[in-house]
Formats: structure tokens, sequence, C-alpha cells
């Protein structure tokens, strides 16, 4: 049956962070509310260790249960009759599922993502995800906390948080607009910056990464 | 669109671009991204072998290797679209050289099993690849450094010898051996492979040193025999084929032992050490060609060979300071022999004399074939009618050489300095009064003109005539600021082509619209400003870098600013000659004219730091030479 997150061992908490497997995923919503909002599109990158899989990504479109939310897609650009035809949620968790695997799941504000994932799942009578979880955010959080008085201007910046605003200030190149797959890349190649950076500041285990960064 | 901006970056990039679409999609599939921060050591001289290929998506990465002292140089850098990591990869040996991230580097990952199923399947793909790996095969940086120039002999060139003349009698051994008595055979002869023989004597296989000891680590019967461990693929190369060509196959196959057929006979075995040995010569086989030959026509044909000869080594080394040096011994050596051909054909000297060359032929700079700039300094003569006689007979034997010289690929001067021109062919005395003249009594327009004969060096004949000119006019440059003020205004007036806002300045208009002149701009203003303080110091050596080096110790600014120097004019010259290589190629005039959109990003960031330099250099001028500076 399901071989995915809800049934494999998970990551070590002992395994070094340049050697554990991660996927790195995004979701696009109708909307922020968890009640009434769905999932439009799953986009999710892995990466072993600090290495970001070029061949291996994941990207799908839902078609949402409840409709879609005429001002999201002026957000993500998906429009309705894009996700008439696409699979439904259920079977798309199947495959996202086989996808991570046992690895630790990393995402911006991904709580979020994983909130929306739990919910469908729940629907369907399913378990929550169980893999560990780190939020890009709360490690960049740390990060900039750690620098401590060495960087007083961070807090004349601390609004800037998203995504974007990131990525610029790591210097990664990216083209605007929110695609689930492009902002999973993002992610990625900003989660890969920080595991260049953080066994230099002691953050060398899974376990020490969840500690600064649990989502 | 992950993969798609990876296959579009590969379809920009050799070798990958060499690679159809479906390969390359696959080829995508497999990679993986990593990011180095800058510092980071990505592969370590001396380490594990290089698991991958790594091709730089953004940044760029330095190469150093231990020079004798353990001490690491820089000999390459690699940017945006350049790769690394294939020759230890491919050798499966410790890595040859270590590489740092210079930037924050983001690199497209290959990893090793994808890269050898690359080579065996896509011949382009492979050919790119070896071409590369020639250039680092089993070199090192000591052997460069230690070799030296004048080392002569038996030693012939790699990529011009046959290696049927370097194979070495094979050893057979029937197929029934055992492997004890093949290992004694081997440790008998001194030799590091048998070949076997089947029974109807047609060779079957080898076994080597390696093979052997295979067998001791696995506890193998010594009795067993040679045909049940053998290698039976034996890869072979044609007696005509250049050594080159066999070190190509020893990497691609991964073996050190090669057995070399000629028409369809045994003709011997070729090992990998044989190879470095040859390899570890210079292209000095090129100069006894020239020292054999006997006519200028005999010398037009070998010196075809020299560019062919300079884009080899172009390929091979890392240094331009070597390079020119080799093109200075052979143009030496070429020039040489024409006069020796001369004094054949018009009899001994009446009065001995000097053959002195100057420019860049005196500082040891040439590159491709670069125009005739020579002089003959006669000793003085004791009455008129010697002196007349004298010009008689320098004048003929000054003549034939420049068209003999023009015969073989040195055009002649357009500014007429050589010494088929009565003005550059002179007694001693009389050029003594020219540079008297230019030193004592300078006129801007005369010490323009004078300069390249400050970096005069004696080739053929006496050379105590054109030291003792030496001897003469440095202690009166000494006593002539003026003349070096004279020199300063020049390096100041020609300043680098980096506008306002770090733009290049380059042509507005004419053939060389959007181009600027390397050699004017970049080459020539250091060779003035390291000439002046040369002078300043008096130092009597021509060539930039040995001048530089003599500066160290002397000299304020070079001694700040002594690696800077050296490597700004390393590059400079190791660009320009690359850029004339690929004209020649094309079949078109090498020529100094670059356009800084053709540049990599590398090399357009290295240029402005070497232009940077020079404004700082012409800064240090001015300084010094405030109250001459108009």
């Amino acid at each position: 049956m399901l071989t995915g997150f809800f049934s494999r061992k998970n990551t070590p908490a002992s395994q070094s962070i340049g050697d554990a497997e991660y996927t790195v995923l995004d979701t696009e919503l109708t909307g922020l509310d968890l009640k009434k909002d769905s999932i439009v599109s799953i986009g999710a990158v892995r990466m072993q260790g600090a290495r970001i899989d070029i061949g291996a990504s994941f990207y799908r479109l839902i078609n949402p249960a409840n409709g879609m939310d005429l001002t999201s897609v002026l957000i993500h650009g998906i429009t309705p009759s894009e996700v008439e035809q696409k699979p439904s949620i259920d079977d798309v968790l199947d495959e996202l599922s086989v996808f991570c695997g046992s690895s630790v799941v990393v995402g911006h504000f991904v709580s979020l993502d994983i909130n929306f994932i739990n919910k469908e799942l729940k629907r369907t009578g399913r378990k929550n995800m169980k893999n560990a979880a780190v939020d890009t955010c709360k490690i960049y959080e740390w990060i900039k906390s750690n620098e401590g008085s060495f960087s007083r201007h961070y807090s004349a910046r601390r609004d800037a948080l998203d995504l974007f605003s990131l990525a610029r200030e790591y210097n990664i190149s990216f083209d605007e607009g929110h695609n689930a797959l492009s902002d999973a890349f993002i992610t990625a190649q900003l989660f890969q910056r920080f595991l260049s950076s953080l066994p230099g500041s002691g953050v060398k285990s899974i376990r020490d990464l969840l500690k600064i960064g649990k989502a | 669109m992950i993969l798609e901006e990876a296959i579009s970056f590969l379809k920009k990039n050799p070798p990958f671009q060499l690679l159809d679409e479906p390969v390359l999609k696959d080829v995508a599939h497999s990679l993986s991204m990593e990011f180095y921060p800058k510092d980071t050591v990505i592969l370590k001289q001396d380490g594990p072998p290089s698991e991958a290929v790594r091709t730089i998506k953004k940044g760029s990465v330095k190469i150093l290797m231990k020079a004798e002292g353990g001490i690491d140089s820089i000999i390459d850098y690699r940017g945006e679209g350049d790769s690394f990591g294939f020759v230890s990869l491919i050798a499966r040996d410790k890595q040859k050289t270590t590489v740092i991230a210079a930037d924050d580097t983001i690199c497209y990952t290959l990893g090793r099993d994808k890269v050898l199923k690359l080579i065996e399947s896509r011949p382009a793909f492979a050919e790119y690849f070896m071409s590369h790996l020639t250039r680092y095969v089993e070199r090192t940086f000591e052997e460069m450094k230690g070799r030296s120039l004048a080392y002569s002999g038996t030693d012939r060139l790699l990529f011009t010898t046959p290696s049927g003349d370097i194979a070495k009698e094979v050893i057979t051994v029937p197929e029934d051996t055992t492997l004890q008595e093949a290992a004694q055979v081997m440790a008998k002869q001194r030799i590091s492979s048998l070949i076997v023989l089947n029974k109807n004597n047609v060779p079957a296989g080898i076994i080597t040193d390696r093979d052997l000891r295979r067998v001791v680590a696995n506890a193998r019967n010594v009795t067993d025999l040679v045909k049940n461990i053998m290698s039976i693929s034996l890869i072979r190369v044609d007696a005509n084929d250049s050594c080159f060509d066999a070190v190509l196959k020893m990497i691609k196959y991964n073996i050190h032992h090669m057995i070399v057929i000629k028409e369809g006979e045994l003709k011997g075995i070729i090992t990998n050490h044989d190879l470095m040995l040859l390899q570890g010569t210079s292209p000095l086989s090129f100069v006894n060609d020239i020292e054999k030959q006997q006519t200028i026509e005999d010398l037009v044909n070998v010196s075809a060979k020299m560019n062919t000869i300079i884009g080899l080594l172009l390929q091979e080394s890392t240094k331009a300071g070597s390079i020119t040096g080799i093109i200075t011994e052979i143009n030496d050596r070429l020039l040489k022999k024409v006069i020796e051909i001369a004094e054949k054909k018009f009899g001994q000297p009446p009065v001995p004399y000097c053959f002195i060359v100057y420019g860049s032929e005196g500082r040891k700079e040439q590159t491709f074939k670069t125009d005739q700039d020579n002089a003959i300094i006669y000793a003085d003569t004791q009455s008129a009618g010697a002196e007349e006689e004298a010009e008689k007979y320098f004048s003929a034997l000054a003549v034939f050489i420049k068209d003999s010289l023009v015969q073989i690929g040195f055009a002649s001067c357009r500014a007429d300095y050589m010494a088929s021109n009565p003005k550059w062919r002179k007694p001693l005395k009389r050029w003594k009064e020219y540079f008297e003249n230019w030193i004592t009594s300078p006129t801007p327009e005369a010490v323009l003109k004078s300069l390249i004969f400050f970096d005069m060096r004696p080739v053929h004949g006496k050379f105590s005539l054109c030291n003792e000119l030496g001897s003469f006019y440095m202690p009166l440059i000494a006593k002539n600021k003026i003349f070096l003020g004279h020199m300063a205004n020049i390096i100041v007036k020609n300043s680098p082509p980096i506008g306002f806002l770090k733009s290049f300045v380059v042509e507005k208009s004419g053939e060389h619209k959007n181009e600027f002149d390397l050699k004017l701009k970049g080459v020539m203003p250091l060779n003035d400003i390291i000439r002046l303080f040369s002078l300043e110091s008096g130092i009597k050596l021509t060539a930039t870098l040995d001048r530089i080096g003599a500066l160290k110790t002397r000299h304020p600014a070079v001694k700040e600013y002594h690696n800077e120097l050296v490597h700004a004019f390393e590059f400079l010259m190791m660009l320009r000659m690359h850029y004339q290589f690929e004209q020649i190629k094309e079949r078109r005039p090498p020529e100094n004219f670059i356009n800084p959109d053709q540049l990599s990003n590398l090399e357009k960031k290295t240029i402005r730091e070497v232009f940077h330099l020079i404004s700082k250099m012409q800064g240090t001028v001015v300084e010094m030479y405030k109250p001459l500076i108009v």
C-alpha cells in the first residue's frame, strides 16, 4: 500500500545535515483559510544533502474540491479550466508521499503547506504526514539572531521575510511569479546556502536543525 | 522549468553542446546542483579523485598546484560555463590539483558513471574531454619549473614522435606460463608487463604489474597460468601514430601499457613511463631540426611548423612566460642559423661584430611570428677605408639576412628597424653617439623612437660589443633625469581603456569598432613602466618578467605590487596569445584587437584589475617625475 511519508521510518535525528535527504516543497492554495480553501498545485524538489537533484522534481496541478476563489487566480495564475482535467488531491497525495519517502521536508513557512496537506489526508481518513519538517524562514531568523550584534541593520529589515526578499539577499536568481515548483526550487537554493554555513555555527545534525528550524 | 533551465545551460556550453537533444535531456536529469561559498576547497590535491564533473553555472574557481617547497600556485581560473574535475575522475588517481571557489559558486554536477557512459557512447564528447585531459596528464609544476629550456640532446616532441620510435622490445611468454614464472621473467628483465602468446604465437593478452598485485591481494596460487589472469583486450596503437595519440588512448582506457603494431605485426610495447619521459622534454627537438638544416629553403620548411607548435604549447602550458621563452629560444636558433648560412656565403667578417635584437624580440616576449627588429654593432675600425670595407661586407650580409628572415616568415619591419638599414649597422663608436644623443639631449620624438633599443640583446657574434654599449649608456642615464622624464611622459599619456563607471573604452568606428588594442593598451604600458623603473635602477635585464623580478628588492612600487605585476603581465600575454592563435587557426593574420564582449566574465574582471594596476603604476610615475611631466 502506501510506502511514503505515512509508513516509513523518519530520518534519524543523529544524521549529519550534509548527508540527509530532503524534500523541499511548496503549494499554491486557493486562499489562506484552512477551513474553506484548498490546494491548487504542489511542487517539490529533492536534495541529497546540499545537492539539489535537477532531474527529480515533482509538480502536480490539482482539481480543488471546493472550486476556486477568483482572487487567488490572480496570484498563482492557475485558472479553473486548467485544473478541471487534473487528478484529484487524493491521487496526488499518494504520489507526493512516495516522492517524499522518509526525507526531511523543507519549505518556506512550510507549516501552512503541511496543515493543508494534513487536512486533505484527514478528510480521506488517513494519518498526518510524519516527516520531520523544517522552515527556511525560521532557520533564516535563527542565523540572523545568531550573528547577533554583528548585524545591527537586521532589525531594520525584519519585515522582509518573504521568499523573494530572502532570495535577493542571498543572490539567488529567479523569475518572479508564483509557481509551486519554481518557488520550491528557490527555497531549495536558499536552504542550500543555509546548509553550507550552518555546520560552522554548530548546527550539524538533523537534531540540531530541528532545534532551530522545526516547522 | 528546473530541467529546462539546466538544458538550456548545457546547450550553451561545451562539451555538452555537442550532444543531441534526447541525450542532453537525459544528462540534465542526472545533474545535481551544488553551492560553494567563496573559499570552499572543492577538490584537494593528493586527495581522493573527483567523483563528478562540475560545470560552473555561476561564479568561478581557481586551480592550484603545489610548486617546489609545497607552496600552492594558481595555475588556472575557470569561469561560468567551464568544467573541472575530469582528470582525476577518469584517471581514478589522486586528485592532481586543488580547486577552490573564487566566488560564491554554483555548479551543475554530473556523476562519474554518467560521465563515463557519455565518453563511451559519444565520440565528440570524449574528444573534448581528452583534449583537456592532455593538458594535465602526469604533469607537475615542479617538473615544468625544473625543466631548463636549454635542455637538449635526444629530446623529441610528444606530438610528432611516432609511437613506433619509442616502443620497447616486447617480451612474450606462452599462455601456459605460470604466474610465478612470469613474475620471474619480469623481475629479471626489469619490465612491468609481458605479452602473452597463444598456441599460434599470436598476441592474446597482456599481464602487467597491476595484474600481479591483484594475484597477491587475492592470494591466488602462483602456479596458476597467465592465460587465466591476463587482460584480453589488447589496446593497440599503430607505429605511425604519434605518442600523443597513445597517451589519449591510455587515458581513455585507463591503462598503462599499450602494444604497438607495425604493418600488422607486433612491433613493441610502450608504457606510461616512456611517454612521461618523452613528455618531460621540451619542444627543443624542433630546435635540433633547425640545427640540422643547411639552406634557407630547408629552414622555411622547418619553421612552417612553428605556429602549430605554439598552439600545442598553448594547450599544454599554463605560463605565458615559459611559452614566450620557448618561442624566443626557437626564433633565436632560426636567426642564428640564418646568420651562419649568411656567413658561409659572404665569408668571415673583416671586423668582429655583434648581431643584436631589440623590441619584443629583445625582451624575449615574442608570440606568434612578429616582424624583425635587429641591428649590427661592429668593432671600431682604424681607418676610413677599413670602415668602408666593413660597411660593404655588413651591408650585403644584412640584406641577405633580412630577405631570408622574410622568406621564413618574419615580416620586415615597417619602421625599418633592421640591420639592412645603414642607420642600424654601425661601428660601436657611432652607436655610442646614438645613445649619448638620445640620453643627453632628448626630444619627445627621439625618445619615443629610441625606446625599443633599450631592450636590446645580443644574439650572435661578439657579445662584448653589445655589453660595452650597455655599460656606456647606463651611467649616462643616471646623470640625465630629463631623459627618464621624457619616458615618464610617454607612459602617462597612454591611459588604460577603462572609462567612467568601469566600462571599457573601445574604438568608436573603423575596422576595430567596439574593440580595444590589447598590445597598445595593456602590454605596452606595462613594458614601458617596467623599462623606466629598470633604467632608473641600472638593471640591464631586458625581459619584462626578469626586470620585475630584479626590481622586487630595489623599487618600492614593484616591491609592493610584485605579484600583481607578474600576474597582470602573464595574463595579458596569455590572453593575447590565445586570441592570436584562434585567428591563425581561422587563417587570419594575428592582431591585437579584442572585443570586450567576447571575454568571459572572469577575463573581464581580471583585465579590469590589470588596467587598474596600470593606472596605479602610472600614478607612481607621475608622483616621481612630477616636475618633468608636461
